[in-house]
């Protein structure tokens, strides 16, 4: 209920700000709504909106298969932890637009070039999530498995895994996040097609609607997945956790 | 008989970062029989823990021998360490697969504990969803029914309110008359190890400074005043507070309760 007030205050907020300037430069909600409804009547919209969905998707799965395995390591071995941190670093401080340009210089102008770029970009974030996980793993219940005779291939599975679960989850939402953002900004330098090509479209043209039009739609989106996707998985895998009351 | 636990010259040696070493267990030499009830009475950081990991074969660096025969290892934890994603029965289940009891046995060993404990209506529960000493009693009920021959007890009650304590010793006790597993059951509560145990070795420093057998008769009472008498003299024994070293001379009645110094803690159980 809250939420859904938050929203509607902040769209008149929107509709009493875009009073201030000229529609043509800050168009208000219905003005854009107007436009995002003419432009997915007009069939304009599927072919854009899946080409950025799917590298979205393709760069997520890469970041976590990089990620991941990498920040597990680097909470389990000292000495991985030792050599792999500065290159986290490194990693995390390189902007993304060097990693697009980087992509598309060397593997050329493809949709392999902008998934990679998107991954690599995502991917440092990720692993310090996990990596943090991991050394938060409550070793007295690995002592307990221990006891139980219970074989390494079951620790790992049963004890550590879901211990590590929550940083995954937490990794793919946060991931998620900064993913679009990239693959809006690749899309711009490296793509003929996708929201961030539309958005440097529109943006040629100075036709701020469309801007603002596209941007409204891929929030929805994204807003949706978040919703009905993510965090129904949530609740499902977490259901043991207590709620927290403060 | 062979004992279940033999443990002879038993040392180890913590190495602190800055090359400084300091010895935990020193020379240790234990014999604990089969199915007797053994209390290792020490304050804290006496080493006490320490001598249960090398036990449950949790702590492999150490000198000396420590052998363990009697069967599979139970232990119970200071904290339940029950795994928050399962239930109470999923906790249960992954001792029982992880020690590979044959699964035809499962339902008879859980409802059999569960209902020693209290806990039968308490099988889809998460650990969170129920109270601390119910929790307790869980990882007591997961000790037992992968069927150890030895239980180890790392101040299992010592978190516990007393009253829910109380009553978990008494069910400890009744459960251990009924299966007569041996038991090695550390603690820094004296009345805890005099209402418990067959025989009483006070540790100190690494290393076991007296020896004593409980002469009171079984079943045992937790209110018997026996109980009580024995306690404070042990209480009086370590002075004021356990962990300062005791005065010469302040041993109470030895011959009367049968303390005994540690050049006899290897006498064989009775």
């Amino acid at each position: 209920m809250l939420k859904v007030i938050s929203l509607l205050a902040a769209v008149i907020f929107w509709g009493l700000l875009s009073l201030t300037l000229p529609p043509d430069i800050f168009p208000g909600p219905l003005e854009t709504v107007k436009a995002l409804w003419g432009e997915i009547a007009g069939g304009r919209v599927g072919t854009d909106l899946v080409m950025t969905m799917l590298r979205v998707v393709g760069g997520l799965v890469l970041a976590l298969l990089l990620g991941v395995p990498v920040g597990v390591l680097m909470g389990l071995n000292r000495r991985a932890e030792a050599v792999l941190d500065v290159w986290v670093m490194i990693g995390l401080t390189v902007p993304s637009l060097c990693y697009a340009i980087m992509a598309f210089m060397w593997f050329g102008l493809n949709e392999g070039a902008a998934i990679v770029a998107i991954a690599v970009t995502a991917a440092p974030s990720i692993t310090i999530n996990i990596w943090e996980g991991v050394k938060n793993v409550d070793t007295k219940l690995v002592a307990m498995a221990r006891v139980f005779e219970a074989p390494r291939s079951t620790i790992v599975r049963r004890v550590l895994m879901p211990q590590i679960y929550p940083y995954v989850m937490a990794s793919a939402r946060f991931g998620l996040g900064i993913i679009w953002k990239i693959t809006v900004l690749v899309e711009l330098i490296g793509r003929p097609n996708g929201v961030g090509f539309k958005l440097f479209y529109w943006y040629q043209l100075a036709d701020m609607r469309q801007v603002l039009a596209w941007t409204l739609l891929f929030t929805i989106i994204m807003l949706l997945i978040e919703l009905a996707i993510l965090k129904p998985i949530e609740r499902r895998i977490f259901a043991w956790r207590p709620e927290v009351a403060v | 008989m062979k004992p279940a636990i033999h443990v002879a010259s038993l040392r180890k040696t913590f190495t602190a970062r800055d090359g400084s070493t300091r010895t935990v267990l020193k020379n240790l030499d234990l014999d604990v029989g089969a199915g007797e009830f053994l209390c290792i009475l020490g304050p804290s950081g006496c080493g006490k823990s320490t001598l249960l990991n090398v036990l449950a074969g949790l702590d492999k660096v150490y000198d000396g021998t420590a052998d363990v025969s009697g069967g599979r290892i139970g232990y119970l934890f200071q904290e339940p360490r029950l795994l928050p994603w399962l239930t109470a029965e999923g906790n249960l289940d992954f001792a029982l697969s992880s020690c590979r009891v044959p699964t035809k046995r499962w339902e008879q060993l859980k409802s059999r504990y569960l209902a020693m404990t209290g806990l039968s209506d308490y099988r889809n529960y998460y650990p969170h969803q129920i109270s601390g000493g119910m929790a307790q009693r869980l990882a007591l009920v997961r000790a037992l029914c992968v069927e150890p021959g030895i239980l180890l007890m790392d101040e299992p009650f010592s978190g516990l309110d007393e009253i829910t304590a109380r009553r978990i010793r008494t069910d400890l006790l009744t459960i251990w008359e009924e299966t007569r597993k041996t038991i090695v059951f550390v603690t820094h509560n004296a009345y805890e190890a005099c209402f418990l145990a067959d025989r009483i070795l006070v540790m100190m420093g690494g290393a076991f400074e007296q020896e004593m057998r409980v002469p009171i008769p079984r079943p045992r009472s937790y209110d018997d005043s026996a109980v009580f008498e024995l306690s404070r003299d042990v209480i009086r024994a370590f002075g004021d507070g356990m962990g300062r070293p005791t005065p010469a001379g302040r041993w109470p009645g030895n011959v009367a309760h049968g303390w005994s110094a540690t050049s006899t803690a290897t006498l064989p159980p009775a």
